[in-house]
């Protein structure tokens, strides 16, 4: 139910977003979702001008590592350091890295947003 | 020239939030900028996935204080599009209305704090005193000052009755003539112009790379308002965008100012077209599963809800991406080059809210 959505594999997704720069889209945000076996990264634009939105979707392992897209929009810098923060997205060459701690403090849980966290698991047995 | 490190924040007295700005300055000259966010972080995209999602209503609410109906709004559009609800039309009326009185207390609210932030103490009491009987309003309708719970999966849960209308028609007429009277300040004053003309620029091309959403993507001349989608009123309303062309610090603050006037005038349009009618529209079960999209205009920008239903009465992801989190990358844009005076100002051109930005 996502508006012009497009699936493309990780190696492409470089290249894809400079595509949306070329057209002077405007980055909205990217989502992560996951999975449990893999993750799931929506990235959403505007198509300035205008209100219509596009979408691009790549899945990966838990394992792979996610290029990041802060070299074509650096805006996306808050966005890719809070999914590897809460997910553990393993993304390479971020404009600015946090390394980890750009939202969560010493002593928060780690990765708060997995699926198989230990809040999640605590609701389920209730 | 040997180069400092300031921390900016965080807390300092521009941010009514903590968050800091580590500057690199060249003697007054700022040369870099790196934020630092973490100081607010509440978990509630997590929170939602493990509530009820007619209660996720309330958590959404408190994500921000300034634009808390609007939040509620914008999660109850979203959750409805995953069935999808065709929600009543006064309904959709009543939502414009709360929509657009946060927007004129928020904006409000920022002219004085953009006011006090240069020292203007006598402006900044004026545009709150305004504030206070736009506040009066939304504890009238709404039934509180700041956290307002108006929105309801399938609908709203306050009206405003024929009393009620008649009194605020009155009051905003008051508010709009009371706010064009500081219009004069605003254009004439010596101190605004050298302020905020031509400081912190940032170009039409710079602002949409840079995502950025709301006054700022406004005021350098990108005619973008979540406003001109076919949601709520709006469209009834021949709601238009407020756009200015200069991008510096100046023009963020004159689209706030002529929005404030605007939402005024959609306030008083609504009321007066506003339908008879349910308040809500009835639904059974969960929401269904599928992931939708919602894009609502809040006072500081674009603001975007993502839901993914699993037929549950669980949701599986609830993402808020709020406009503070799509203008702060601008900041990397807007400071180097400005010098130490200027930064407290340009800071507050993109209106930072916090407690929005880390959930």
């Amino acid at each position: 139910m996502l508006d012009n959505m497009k699936e493309i594999d990780k190696s492409d997704l470089v290249s894809e977003v400079k595509k949306y720069a070329e057209k002077k889209a405007r980055f909205v945000v990217a989502v992560c979702n996951d999975l449990l076996d893999r993750f799931e990264i929506t990235y959403f634009f505007n198509d300035t001008p205008g209100m219509n939105m596009s979408t691009l979707r790549t899945t990966i392992g838990k394992e792979e590592v996610l290029p990041s897209i802060t070299g074509v929009y650096l805006t996306a810098l808050l966005n890719e350091n809070e999914i590897k923060e809460l997910f553990g997205v393993k993304i390479n060459d971020i404009a600015i890295d946090f390394g980890g701690h750009m939202l969560l403090a010493g002593d928060s849980p780690t990765l708060p947003m997995l699926k198989a966290s230990p809040e999640t698991a605590m609701k389920g047995s209730e | 020239m040997p180069r400092t490190i300031v921390p900016f924040g965080p807390q300092h007295p521009v941010f009514p939030e903590p968050i800091q700005l580590k500057i690199t300055y060249e003697d007054e000259k700022v040369v870099d900028v790196v934020p630092a966010l973490g100081y607010g972080h509440r978990g509630i995209e997590k929170a939602c996935e493990l509530n009820d999602f007619q209660k996720n209503i309330y958590l959404c609410e408190r994500i921000c204080g300034i634009c808390s109906s609007i939040h509620g709004i914008a999660y109850c559009e979203a959750v409805e599009r995953l069935w999808p609800l065709e929600i009543p039309q006064r309904a959709k009326y009543l939502r414009t209305i709360f929509s657009e009185m946060s927007r004129v207390h928020s904006h409000l609210l920022w002219l004085g704090l953009f006011a006090d932030a240069f020292g203007f103490e006598s402006l900044f009491m004026q545009f709150w005193r305004i504030r206070e009987r736009v506040l009066d309003m939304i504890e009238m309708t709404a039934g509180h000052r700041v956290t307002q719970s108006v929105s309801v999966i399938g609908g709203v849960r306050r009206d405003i009755s024929a009393e009620q209308k008649s009194r605020m028609l009155d009051t905003f007429k008051t508010v709009k003539a009371e706010t064009e009277r500081l219009t004069s300040v605003l254009r004439k004053d010596y101190t605004v112009k050298a302020r905020t003309v031509g400081v912190g620029v940032i170009t039409t091309e710079q602002a949409v790379l840079f995502g950025c959403v709301g006054p700022v993507l406004r005021g350098s001349g990108v005619a973008e308002d979540a406003r001109m989608q076919d949601i709520m009123a709006y469209k009834d309303l021949e709601f238009e965008p407020i756009v200015e062309q200069d991008g510096d610090s100046w023009a963020r603050c004159l689209v706030r100012f002529r929005e404030c006037l605007q939402a005024i005038d959609l306030i008083v349009k609504a009321l007066n077209k506003l339908p008879e009618g349910e308040l809500a529209v009835k639904f059974k079960g969960n929401p269904p599963a599928g992931e939708v999209s919602f894009r609502h205009e809040q006072p500081r920008g674009e603001m975007f809800y993502y839901v993914k239903g699993n037929g549950t009465k669980n949701l599986d992801r609830v993402r808020v991406r709020t406009p503070t989190y799509s203008n702060i990358p601008s900041l990397l844009l807007m400071l180097p080059g400005s010098s130490l005076p200027d930064v407290p100002i340009i800071v507050h051109t993109i209106d930072p809210c916090i407690s929005c930005t880390e959930r």
